[in-house]
């Protein structure tokens, strides 16, 4: 008997209201723990709005969404406890310096004291933003904040962790240590849904991806399967050009 | 509770470090309730206190010109320019000196008008001692009335120009009681021969007290800064709207919020943080606002502010208003798509709130709908309340109701913004 998948999406459909075609029609997905999963699509193709119904930002229209085995709509926060999100957006308060953003998310998550200034010492440092700790953060390149964007989704120590295109806009030396960090994070047991434009990175990071276009899945698999299965492919961007077509996606 | 203060702990660092953000949102109430009350100042104190300039040309020379000329000058109401002081003026170019602005109001005393009044007089009594039908008023002998002309600037309040005319009547019907009764008792004297030792009496026979009325002992005297600092504070403390839609907004577009929205329980957690934040950036408004009744108004000669002796109705009254302020601008925050749509939304309404709530103008004078619309106004229930404590002696029980339903109206707005934010989702 194969082990219960930590998140299980059985016909998921989402359409928004006024829109004829759903956003999400008929999905079905499942992704083991301790799995680095990468959904990868073009702009509009649903990859966010399926992360929202998974963080429950977004109520869904049918189907059935479970997180470590419990239901979205009704253990709702039961499952917050357990996921970590790290979105597109520096969701952080650039008036405040990282410690005050740490301090006010990692209490607002109930961490004790000593959990707490173990955990932003330790993120800090890995993140190598340990000097500048105490400077506001609007003063912080694009690196720095994407970093630190990502120790605020992680600082409770997550089972599951999302995140939505976690290097965009940064330098090679900053995405190098995010996604470092991430697989060491992985390695202690998080499981990581990513979403990313960047095939290469996907290629490399992700132990399974799905490619989902205009609200339903092309391909789910291991990236290097998936290659080889499809002649003429050479690496996931040509599988990817292949399956969604070469069209420029506005939305 | 943990949470509350470590959300609190965190909206006030933003708050602190928004310097510019933080001078705007104290020193501009300041300045709004001491422009404001001096500017309406004028307006309360009407004619107590506020000179009129008037433009006064005596062609009577007479007991008219003469009893209106002095009556206007001891009154204290008017500042008299006659020919004295400007040698230009005559019946010509009144209505241009009037017409230029420097003066409101312009009076001409009409040649002959107290010849006019002898005569009259004069007549009625002959035909009241003769054997004439005395019923027969084309036989009282007024053929032309005295005249007395008044240029009006057409910029002038009416409440003004009703005073003015007012007082011309009272002056002119002043001088025809003394002719008439010089006359009358003349003419008796020389029917019965006897000398004319009666003299008149100006002051009459009733004297008009003025009161304030009140069922309460209170030591608070109505004057322009009872009626203004209370007023322009409610609208001042409504105005915290546009700085907590803002940080509501900037939580939003950030992405904060969804982290927020994660953490279980923490939403509203927010929403109760940012509503306890306000409400003491509000009460400190308050309080700097009063100052500038009690200390800074004063200089400029304006009445001190008295607080009245129910400090701790006072308070609640503060507390209730920056309670309904702080609810309507997190409500706004949240259903509002843009700062743009918040900030100019939240301003107009609280304008149209401050209008309906009599801050602009007194209740009772609106229209009769407009009187019943008032009474859904937030910002009506607290200057009411005000009022009741710095205006009636009020005490605790005299704002209960007003302080009822601020905090309804408050616990409403926090609630449709918990709901909003939760149907949306996003």
């Amino acid at each position: 008997m194969p082990p219960k998948p930590i998140i299980r999406i059985e016909n998921l459909t989402k359409t928004y209201r006024g829109s004829e075609i759903p956003a999400l029609n008929n999905i079905s997905l499942s992704v083991p723990k301790n799995e680095i999963f990468g959904l990868l699509g073009p702009n509009g193709a649903g990859k966010t709005t399926t992360i929202s119904i998974l963080c429950g930002f977004l109520r869904k229209d049918f189907g059935i969404v479970e997180i470590n085995g419990l239901s979205i709509e009704k253990e709702s926060n039961e499952i917050k406890k357990i996921i970590g999100l790290v979105p597109q957006e520096i969701a952080l308060y650039e008036t405040l310096t990282p410690i005050e953003n740490l301090r006010f998310f990692g209490k607002m998550y109930g961490l004790e004291k000593d959990r707490l200034k173990r955990r932003t010492d330790e993120c800090l440092s890995l993140m190598g933003l340990d000097k500048s700790r105490n400077k506001l953060i609007k003063t912080f390149s694009g690196g720095m904040k994407r970093r630190l964007n990502l120790i605020a989704g992680i600082l409770h120590e997550p089972k599951i962790l999302f995140l939505d295109e976690p290097t965009v806009g940064v330098d090679v030396q900053s995405r190098n240590v995010i996604l470092e960090h991430l697989k060491e994070l992985n390695k202690k047991g998080t499981t990581i849904i990513y979403t990313s434009h960047y095939m290469e990175e996907a290629e490399q990071f992700c132990s399974s991806i799905a490619i989902i276009d205009s609200g339903e899945i092309i391909v789910n698999g291991n990236p290097a399967e998936l290659i080889s299965k499809n002649q003429g492919c050479t690496s996931l961007e040509t599988l990817y050009l292949l399956l969604t077509g070469r069209k420029l996606r506005d939305n | 509770m943990g949470r509350l203060i470590t959300s609190v702990h965190k909206e006030f660092l933003i708050l602190i470090r928004d310097k510019a953000g933080l001078a705007i949102l104290f020193l501009m109430p300041m300045f709004l309730i001491f422009v404001m009350t001096l500017i309406q100042d004028n307006t309360f104190r009407e004619l107590d206190e506020t000179q009129i300039n008037i433009l006064f040309l005596d062609l009577d020379g007479d007991s008219l010109g003469v009893g209106i000329e002095k009556g206007l000058k001891s009154s204290g109401f008017f500042a008299v320019t006659t020919k004295k002081e400007n040698a230009e003026l005559n019946q010509e170019n009144m209505n241009r000196l009037v017409a230029e602005g420097k003066f409101q109001i312009g009076i001409v005393v009409a040649a002959g008008a107290t010849e006019t009044i002898r005569n009259k007089a004069r007549s009625v009594i002959e035909l009241a001692f003769s054997d004439e039908d005395f019923s027969d008023e084309s036989k009282h002998g007024l053929k032309e009335p005295g005249k007395i002309i008044v240029y009006f600037d057409p910029v002038i309040k009416n409440s003004y120009k009703q005073t003015v005319m007012m007082a011309l009547q009272n002056f002119t019907n002043n001088v025809e009681s003394k002719i008439n009764f010089q006359y009358f008792t003349d003419e008796i004297s020389n029917q019965l021969s006897v000398e004319n030792k009666l003299m008149f009496d100006s002051e009459g026979g009733v004297s008009i007290e003025e009161q304030y009325a009140t069922d309460k002992l209170t030591e608070t005297l109505p004057n322009s800064v009872q009626h203004n600092v209370p007023a322009w504070a409610v609208f001042a403390m409504f105005f915290i709207i546009i700085p907590l839609t803002g940080n509501i907004i900037k939580e939003r577009d950030s992405g904060s919020v969804l982290r927020l929205k994660l953490i279980p329980g923490s939403y509203l957690v927010s929403m109760m943080a940012k509503v306890s934040l306000y409400i003491v950036v509000c009460l400190i408004q308050f309080v700097l606002m009063l100052i500038v009744g009690m200390y800074i108004l004063p200089m400029f000669g304006s009445p001190v502010l008295s607080l009245g002796s129910h400090k701790i109705a006072l308070a609640s009254m503060a507390l209730a208003v920056a309670l309904a302020a702080a609810g309507y601008g997190v409500m706004l925050g949240t259903i509002a798509g843009t700062h743009d749509q918040a900030a100019s939304f939240g301003a107009v309404s609280v304008i149209i709130l401050a209008a309906l709530g009599g801050i602009w103008v007194p209740v009772f004078i609106m229209p009769g709908i407009m009187q019943t619309i008032s009474m859904f106004s937030p910002l009506n229930w607290g200057l009411e309340g005000f009022y009741e404590l710095f205006l009636r002696g009020g005490g605790f029980l005299d704002i209960l109701s007003h302080i009822g339903l601020l905090v309804i109206f408050s616990i409403v707005m926090i609630l449709i913004a918990y709901q909003y934010q939760r149907i949306k989702r996003i």
